[in-house]
């Protein structure tokens, strides 16, 4: 554990083996079974997760009861609210893992000490949060005004291979879309891209 | 003669979809397994367990494969089987389906209704079968073999049968076509009955006790659900029924090719398996219709 973390460290923040070690002591590793809850909804989220192997998905629940999925977070990716972490304020989202999944956990001291600690991480903890908004903006635009196909074929390409390894009601969700909206999409996009054997 | 490499007992049971509890053999949690089973890459053995009626068909919804071909062998319960090929099918007791992923399809298997709805034992093998690289972009295919059409080798003094499914038996071939030789075929024996089997001592060879118990070699006597793997350094061997008995016995020749494996693709890189993901994302397996 910790492993791809640091890799991830090292090669996105030039973070080096040693500023690492100073850092270790201020991050935590969890492992979540599938169905289990990295945040509820009410709660203050006090902690980034890096997920080192598996699969989180962040979703609100509306007052009908239905689920809106706002994130996934493979391999790699990073997930919390950060709202609520860096406002101290109750959470709406819950975080929840679909695969068993092991997480590097750290918080605002870890930020912090690592911002002392490496000035390249600086430079990276701001790349990470413009990227983070870019990332927001482009979903809300999706949402407002893309096809579904279009939405559909963005999803394929940021999460390239989710389709095998969550439910297609998740992916409708993600998407905002019924799945029988997605089961269209996917057809219209077989009949058109089948192959020729 | 050939001599035993290991027997493996059958593991915690985990469920495929909610239809399918199954003891993985292969690769049975170890990295190198596919590659000493080669080319036989997967084991999925559901033992003997009942299911309640249900009005919903459990199984297995719609997924893709490629690279490969799926063996479901129905030893109790039924299957329902629909691919994007336009094939669909039930298999029951006795019956072999024999499905070419090759080049991609998309499947669902399930219980079928009747099964569903009545609950009952089901007790199935699942094997995947590898493809060699000139063989992976083959169009996928499908092969029923219901029970009355496998051909059967008769035992003298009515000690049982062997049925041929694949490869040959003492001159009976069975009805599958395969792609490169594979040899599968059940061993029914009559308690205390014997059989046996030869196959080229490079071909992997392993197989399964479907039921009753059995003495293989004179020498071990191997349980119900459990599994045995030879060495490659013989032939020949026996097996002798203790109890009344079912064997699965399997034998192919490997073909020695990097296997990479993600999820439900088998190819032989990494590239190959991005492009098997963007094919699928992408609806290049097809869809079930309308």
């Amino acid at each position: 554990m910790v492993e791809s973390f640091k890799d991830y460290l090292r090669s996105h923040a030039l973070v080096s083996e040693e500023e690492f070690e100073v850092l270790r002591p201020l991050i935590q590793v969890r492992r979540y079974a599938p169905g289990e809850f990295a945040l509820l909804a009410g709660d203050v989220c006090n902690h980034h997760f890096f997920v080192e192997k598996g699969l989180l998905r962040s979703y609100t629940i509306d007052p009908g009861g239905k689920e809106h999925i706002i994130q996934f977070a493979p391999e790699n990716w990073f997930l919390g609210d950060r709202g609520s972490y860096y406002f101290r304020e109750p959470s709406e989202m819950n975080i929840q893992a679909i695969e068993p999944t092991n997480v590097v956990m750290f918080d605002q001291l870890f930020v912090e000490k690592a911002m002392c600690t490496s000035a390249a991480y600086n430079i990276f903890n701001e790349q990470l949060l413009q990227n983070h908004i870019r990332q927001l903006q482009s979903r809300i635009n999706q949402l407002l005004s893309a096809s579904a196909e279009q939405r559909y074929l963005h999803f394929v390409d940021t999460y390239f291979n989710l389709t095998l390894r969550v439910p297609q009601w998740m992916i409708a969700s993600y998407l905002g879309m019924t799945p029988e909206s997605l089961s269209r999409v996917r057809r219209d996009l077989a009949i058109r891209e089948q192959k020729i054997s | 003669m050939r001599n035993i490499e290991k027997v493996v007992a059958p593991g915690t049971p985990h469920f495929v979809g909610d239809g399918f509890r199954v003891h993985n053999f292969i690769p049975g949690g170890q990295k190198d397994f596919q590659k000493r089973m080669d080319p036989f890459i997967l084991m999925d053995y559901n033992s003997k367990y009942t299911f309640p009626p249900s009005k919903h068909s459990r199984g297995v919804g719609a997924h893709p494969h490629r690279g490969f071909e799926t063996v479901t062998i129905a030893y109790k319960g039924a299957v329902a089987h629909h691919d994007s090929a336009g094939n669909e099918g039930v298999i029951g007791e006795g019956d072999v389906q024999w499905m070419t992923a090759g080049n991609g399809i998309l499947h669902k298997e399930y219980h079928a209704e009747e099964f569903s709805r009545a609950g009952g034992e089901f007790q199935m093998v699942q094997l995947w079968v590898n493809l060699p690289a000139r063989f992976k972009a083959t169009p996928p295919g499908y092969q029923g073999i219901v029970s009355r059409d496998i051909s059967r080798y008769r035992l003298e003094n009515e000690d049982g049968e062997i049925e041929v499914i694949a490869g040959h038996y003492k001159g009976t071939e069975g009805k599958a076509t395969t792609f490169t030789p594979v040899h599968l075929m059940n061993a029914k024996l009559r308690e205390n009955a014997s059989a046996d089997f030869s196959f080229p001592a490079h071909y992997n060879t392993a197989l399964l006790v479907v039921e009753g118990e059995i003495e293989v070699n004179n020498e071990i006597v191997v349980a119900p659900d459990h599994f045995l793997l030879f060495q490659n350094d013989g032939e020949e061997f026996v097996i002798r029924a203790r109890k009344e008995a079912v064997v699965l016995v399997l034998s192919g020749e490997p073909f020695n090719e990097p296997i990479v494996q993600q999820g439900p693709f088998v190819m032989n890189s990494q590239e190959e398996i991005n492009q098997a993901v963007v094919d699928f994302n992408m609806g290049r397996y097809g869809s079930f219709g309308k």
